[in-house]
């Protein structure tokens, strides 16, 4: 039994996503014995996962839930990838920076089973959001992070949405480049951020 | 008198006589033939670079033409690769052909190895010729490469030593850019798995009639070459070829 993911986001697509042929291959969904074969399709199931959750606008995956999905089951064939093999998976992403455990530390335990999935990574997302300032004027304005992510102004941006915690590393890169600085209000609480523009 | 004496001794000075003049003739002749030879052979040597000049391109860029030039150069015993091998330096037909054709197959056997190495790890060195054609030629802006250039371009390799060849296996051409060569059992395995994209230890048994021993460890050298991939939700366990993947 496979589903598809529940939306975490307010767009949707009209076409499933398409899978690639590997997707097909039956052995794929066994964790393969040979230590180079296995090297080869952890790097097939990372770009997998990345291009699954960018068509998908998934922010992150709770593998407990998520292994329900068709990304990790075909129906076509009857096969699944196992929990353990799928945490071995984003233990590997993870090591190459394409995903971050929720908690931080890693799945050595598995405990963790939650992880963010940057198919950009920060710095990107830290890029399009300051052009999307630059281009829509909104230099020297004070933006909170909801109206970034959810306001008129964004609806068509690719950042639509976005999980804040990717969107607030997003704005620390942002932050440490001195593109845009943090606003408190009077009683020291965070009222939201002020950009300076992308120069 | 003499002509009866002639049966003797006299007959036999006459024989070494004739058979001096007959050896000073074909001396002659031989040398006559050899000039002529020498003649013909520089005019050819022109007319050849001639025309390898003037169909560089077409050598280049149509895979039917150079298929037959390469074929009426070894028709006439001419390697138009021979200098593409480790010999470089002073090879005779490199100079008289051009480099086109040399640069053509140096070229394409360059992409080739660049291919197998990034590819190995999904197929443990062993790789349709079919594929890799398919990759080549899914680059825009360069003609197309043929299976037959391809194959014409790993021979080149061979005597390299990287471990480089062709493998024909069930009738379809594979390069192997490994040095390990297929034992006759995992050939035989291999081939059984083109037909449905995988084989099994009752596959094997019963198409092969070898017993469960000779499978399983036929199987599991295949799985350490890293030549096929386990299928472990399969009953029994499947082992698929890399080469049933579309790419």
């Amino acid at each position: 039994m496979s589903t598809l993911p529940s939306p975490t986001s307010t767009s949707s697509r009209s076409t499933s996503f398409p899978f690639p042929s590997i997707y097909s291959f039956p052995p794929f969904f066994t964790r393969q014995p040979n230590s180079q074969t296995w090297t080869s399709q952890l790097s097939l199931w990372n770009s997998l996962i990345l291009a699954y959750c960018r068509y998908n606008r998934i922010w992150r995956i709770d593998l407990n839930t998520a292994i329900e999905w068709d990304l990790f089951n075909n129906r076509d064939i009857n096969r699944s990838l196992k929990l353990e093999t799928s945490k071995e998976v984003l233990d590997s992403m993870v090591k190459k920076g394409d995903a971050e455990w929720v908690s931080g530390s890693g799945s050595h335990v598995s405990k963790n089973t939650s992880a963010i999935i940057y198919w950009r990574r920060p710095e990107e997302w830290a890029n399009i959001i300051a052009d999307w300032i630059d281009s829509t004027g909104q230099k020297n304005t004070i933006l909170t992070l909801y109206e970034i992510a959810e306001g008129d102004l964004s609806l068509s941006q690719d950042f639509r949405g976005i999980d804040p915690t990717i969107l607030r590393k997003a704005l620390d890169v942002l932050i440490r480049r001195g593109q845009a600085q943090i606003m408190k209000s009077a009683d020291g609480e965070e009222a939201g951020v002020k950009f300076f523009g992308s120069q | 008198m003499t002509m009866r004496r002639g049966v003797g001794l006299a007959a036999f000075d006459n024989h070494q006589r004739t058979a001096q003049q007959y050896s000073d003739l074909g001396s002659t002749i031989l040398q006559t033939h050899i000039s002529e030879l020498t003649d013909q052979l520089l005019t050819f040597q022109a007319a050849l670079k001639k025309f390898a000049q003037s169909h560089a391109d077409e050598i280049r860029s149509d895979p039917v033409f150079r298929s037959e030039f390469v074929k009426m150069c070894s028709a006439i015993g001419v390697d138009p690769l021979a200098s593409s091998s480790a010999n470089k330096k002073g090879s005779f037909w490199a100079e008289l052909l051009g480099s086109d054709v040399n640069d053509f197959f140096f070229e394409l056997a360059v992409r080739i190895i660049e291919i197998c190495r990034r590819t190995r790890d999904v197929n443990g060195g062993l790789m349709l010729v079919e594929d890799v054609k398919a990759r080549i030629n899914s680059v825009p802006g360069r003609p197309p490469v043929s299976q037959e250039d391809i194959v014409r371009a790993v021979n080149t390799l061979a005597p390299l030593g990287h471990g480089f060849g062709i493998v024909r296996l069930a009738n379809k051409d594979f390069i192997r850019s490994v040095p390990q060569e297929l034992s006759r059992d995992q050939a035989v395995a291999i081939e059984a798995t083109q037909a449905l994209g995988y084989i099994s230890v009752p596959i094997l048994r019963d198409n092969l009639a070898w017993e469960t021993a000779r499978c399983i460890a036929v199987l599991d050298d295949l799985v350490a070459s890293g030549l096929v991939w386990v299928d472990e939700q399969a009953r029994p366990k499947e082992y698929w070829t890399p080469s049933w993947i579309r790419q």
